[in-house]
């Protein structure tokens, strides 16, 4: 006999509510980026219409360019608590990444010396260019993290040789959301000499970051994951630190992005990291609060389980495994009623390949799969929160209906 | 192809139809993707050929999970007939088109699952008879037919041909063994799947039946059993005796379907009483050898089509039809060995124990590993050295003995013939094949008192072994008068 029609009429239902809500969507993917702060917007929007100059012209155009270029550098630099000249506008986090890890690694290699160290749960920006400088002649170290994906300094520690050149551990990790003990991490660097780079990308704006403080030697950031623009990065390289160019041209950001700058996206950028530096404990209390309210709805429900540091995670990230459910249904379905979060991390999602930091964390393959990001914002409201709960609930319970794994 | 699902595959996701498991008596079948994880389970309710209830459970990506839905939904309700036709083309139309890059495998693993299903309740309606043997009852007469598919070119045609000839035809595939995957021996997983995809192809509905258990006990048992025993076995002659002939009858009693069919070059003659089976057009390509111990009485609803062609046609009309089996390789010798080493595969089954290598008057001339190792007319690998070759004469199991001697003492004059499988008159017998690319030799047979049969051969042949076929053929060299086991070779 047939078994139940009852989750039909649940899905029915489902259905039905979904009709009532394609109007009202709910973004809860703010890893893979944030939406345009409007006041962000309202910054740039001179520069994009109207306003005309390249910050190299000597006319007064160009002068005013190059304020709002200059201007936008002093308060990035100030979110990191670096100095103004110690900050490099590039294209994106990826690009900032890139730059800051073969800028430094050209600059300081020498015959003896080509050895870097990277944790297991890298972002592919650095992930790959440290495959790049393998391929080039470079030997690379990947150093393990726990199954919360903390890095441990005596391992790090144990990995630095004499002829290691730089040490890349990220400051927060775009997945799971692990914090790591970064300070200390770039101090036991700083000790031997070892150049440290921390992708600062989805840290900046969400954790206290003092360049005055923590040694570190290059940092990357990113616009668009603090509700700036697309499309813009900079990244902070620490005064007296060797630095070779990797980008030839005009001569721009001190020679070493030549390029004409991206004045609207970098004046965003600015304004961003102005915003991201006022409201930073306003925004890290609010998105805790749903933050921590998403973990105890979801982790409530059998087969669900948070990765990643239980506190010491960005103040916006929740990663859940969800046990007899494959990801990729899980997210479009949650889509379909009106609710927008990630499947591991956006680029792994597009290959289908279990995502490497999980893997790094000690997961199989299976678990990886069936792994969502949610990750929320400053603009999300408490009910948001609740209506995500009883929908997440209907697509898990749904979904494992249709499973012929047995939930443990 | 799209990047992003269609709405239709998002509608079968959030609304997934037949969504669950049957109890019994219902067929199950499952399929899962190893490489990314994914699994399917069909489960499916059949009376009277007809899907009366379908329903099913799937782990794994938005994409297997409406390819299940939808596929659910144009089975439900159909005969057994069309559901078994419906192809992963049906499934893509039903979700609206193409699904995104790397997401096609959806389609197949669900197909699979559905038609694993269908394996199971023809599975369970067979019972026992799939194991020990179907004897093939009679179904009403019709032109109908069931066509073996293998995967390759022949079976291809040869479903191909009965549709243009206005037959209603079904294709079957049969599990014989555990085939290496990856490889395209015969009855390997892949080979289902491709053999399923031709089907489809021509709008055929395809089945497939797990014998597994009937070729084990007679197929590879025999096999290894033979070299035990010192004879030289012929698994696709034990095949054809026993389990292809018989599993396709099953099924077409089943589907109330009259014929059997298969991609064999050989053809059906009439005999004064009942059908006789009988040579190819293709002379080369004959393979009544093999085919001697098919019973009349099934071979009276067996068609041949492709006993009219040569095998450059077949192949043409493959290409002119679009056929993708049509350059497909020939089929290896002995489908369950893939790498052709039956040596090594005898030797993983027994263990071989070391005898005497002795000439025809007993003389000690050295020593051997074990009898399994060897067959009569073997000259390589004999491991004694000697003047002129030498060459293995008979094989004596019980006292581990391996005979040899000369080439001319393999000669044999008289032939021993036991299991015989008629289909003319005794009289009518003028000629014995004793091997595959043998030539038929003139003789006559004689009736022993034990029940087998005695040829006394018009001229010596070489290299008579015991376990190998004995082929009569009628006085126009055509109809194949008789078939059976040499028991041993004479003097």
């Amino acid at each position: 006999m047939p078994d139940t029609q009852k989750p039909h009429d649940a899905i029915s239902a489902a259905w039905v509510k979904l009709a009532r809500m394609t109007e009202h969507r709910v973004y809860l993917d703010h890893a893979a980026t944030t939406p345009l702060d409007e006041r962000v917007l309202e910054a740039m929007l001179p520069y994009l219409s109207g306003r005309r100059g390249n910050p190299s012209s000597l006319h007064a155009s160009g002068a005013a360019a190059r304020e709002a270029v200059e201007g936008a550098r002093e308060t990035v630099a100030a979110l990191v608590g670096a100095a103004s000249g110690e900050i490099i506008f590039t294209g994106g986090g990826t690009e900032a990444d890139n730059l800051a890890l073969l800028g430094t690694a050209r600059a300081s290699e020498s015959a003896r010396k080509r050895h870097l160290v990277v944790s297991a749960v890298e972002h592919a920006a650095v992930r790959e260019t440290a495959r790049y400088l393998e391929s080039s002649g470079w030997e690379v170290t990947h150093i393990g993290v726990e199954a919360d994906g903390l890095v441990d300094p005596e391992e790090l520690v144990a990995a630095l040789r004499p002829d290691t050149v730089i040490a890349a551990v990220m400051w927060a990790n775009n997945e799971v959301g692990t914090v790591q003990h970064v300070e200390e991490l770039a101090k036991v660097c700083a000790e031997r000499g070892v150049l440290f780079h921390a992708d600062a990308v989805q840290a900046a704006g969400r954790v206290t970051i003092d360049a005055g403080c923590v040694p570190v030697s290059t940092l990357a950031l990113s616009g668009h994951k603090l509700y700036g623009p697309q499309g813009v990065g900079a990244f902070y390289v620490r005064d007296g630190v060797a630095f070779e160019s990797m980008v030839f041209g005009g001569g721009q950001e001190r020679g070493i992005r030549s390029g004409t700058e991206n004045v609207a996206g970098i004046v965003g950028l600015g304004a961003a990291a102005h915003l991201a530096r006022e409201e930073l404990d306003a925004r890290v209390r609010h998105e805790t609060r749903l933050r921590d309210r998403i973990i105890g709805g979801a982790t409530a429900l059998p087969g669900v389980r948070l990765n990643g540091h239980p506190e010491e995670r960005l103040s916006n990230s929740v990663h859940l495994t969800v046990e007899g459910v494959e990801a990729e249904g899980l997210v479009l379905f949650l889509d379909a009623l009106g609710y927008e979060v990630g499947s591991g991390s956006a680029c792994a999602s597009g290959g289908h390949k279990a995502s490497p930091v999980l893997l790094a964390m000690g997961q199989d393959e299976r678990e990886a799969f069936s792994a969502i990001r949610i990750t929320t914002g400053k603009d999300n409201a408490a009910e948001e929160i609740e209506d995500f709960l009883e929908a997440f609930s209907t697509a898990v319970t749904q979904l494992r209906e249709l499973s012929p794994l047995q939930i443990t | 192809m799209p990047e992003t699902y269609r709405p239709e595959v998002i509608d079968h996701l959030v609304r997934p139809r037949n969504v669950g498991d049957l109890g019994e008596p219902v067929g199950v079948g499952e399929s899962g993707d190893a490489a990314c994880g994914d699994i399917a389970r069909f489960s499916v309710e059949i009376e009277d050929n007809v899907l009366r209830d379908v329903r099913y459970k799937v782990y794994g990506c938005a994409a297997c999970i409406a390819a299940g839905s939808a596929l659910s939904e144009l089975v439900r309700g159909k005969t057994l007939l069309d559901a078994a036709r419906v192809s992963k083309e049906d499934a893509r139309d039903a979700l609206g088109g193409p699904l995104p890059a790397g997401k096609e495998h959806a389609l197949t693993l669900v197909l699979d699952a559905l038609h694993k299903a269908f394996e199971d309740h023809w599975n369970r309606a067979a019972g026992n008879m799939l194991v020990e043997g179907y004897g093939g009852a009679e179904a009403d007469d019709g032109k109908t037919v069931v066509a073996a598919m293998s995967g390759g070119v022949d079976s291809a045609v040869t479903a191909l041909l009965l549709k243009e000839a206005g037959y209603q035809v079904a294709t079957v595939t049969f599990r014989l063994h555990d085939g290496e995957r990856g490889s395209r021996s015969c009855c390997s997983p892949d080979t289902v799947l491709f053999a399923r995809d031709t089907a489809h192809r021509m709008g055929l509905p395809h089945f497939t039946l797990n014998l597994k258990d009937l070729f084990q006990k007679r197929v590879m048992r025999d096999f290894v059993g033979s070299y035990e025993k010192g004879r030289t076995p012929n698994p696709c002659v034990a095949c054809n005796a026993h389990v292809k002939f018989h599993a396709a009858a099953f099924l077409a009693d089943g589907l109330g379907f009259h014929h059997v069919a298969t991609g064999h070059y050989a053809r059906v003659a009439d005999g004064a009483e009942g059908p006789a089976l009988a040579r190819a057009k293709d002379a080369a390509k004959d393979q009544t050898y093999v085919l001697w111990p098919i019973p009349q009485k099934l071979l009276a609803r067996t068609v041949f089509p492709l006993g009219d062609y040569e095998k450059p046609e077949v192949r043409r009309i493959a290409e002119e039809r679009g056929l993708a089996v049509a350059y497909t390789p020939e089929s290896q010798d002995i489908c369950f060995i893939p790498d052709g080493n039956y040596r090594k595969f005898v030797r993983k089954k027994v263990a071989a124990e070391p005898g005497e290598v002795v000439d025809g008057s007993g003389n000690v001339l050295g020593r051997h590993a074990g009898v399994v190792d060897f067959t009569v007319g073997q000259r390589r690998g004999i491991g004694v050295s000697a003047p002129a070759p030498l060459y293995v004469t008979e094989i004596r199991p019980r006292s581990k003995q391996v005979v040899v001697g000369r080439r001319k003492d393999l000669e044999v004059h008289e032939v021993h013939v036991r299991d015989m499988n008629w289909f003319l008159a005794p009289e009518e017998a003028r000629a014995v094949q004793v091997r595959y690319n043998g030539s038929p030799v003139p003789c006559e047979v004689e009736e022993l008192e034990d029940g087998g049969w005695i040829a006394r051969l018009a001229q010596p042949v070489m290299g008579v072994a015991p376990g190998q076929s004995a082929v009569f053929y009628s006085e126009d060299g055509e109809r194949v008068v008789a078939g059976g086991v040499v028991a041993r070779r004479g003097s």
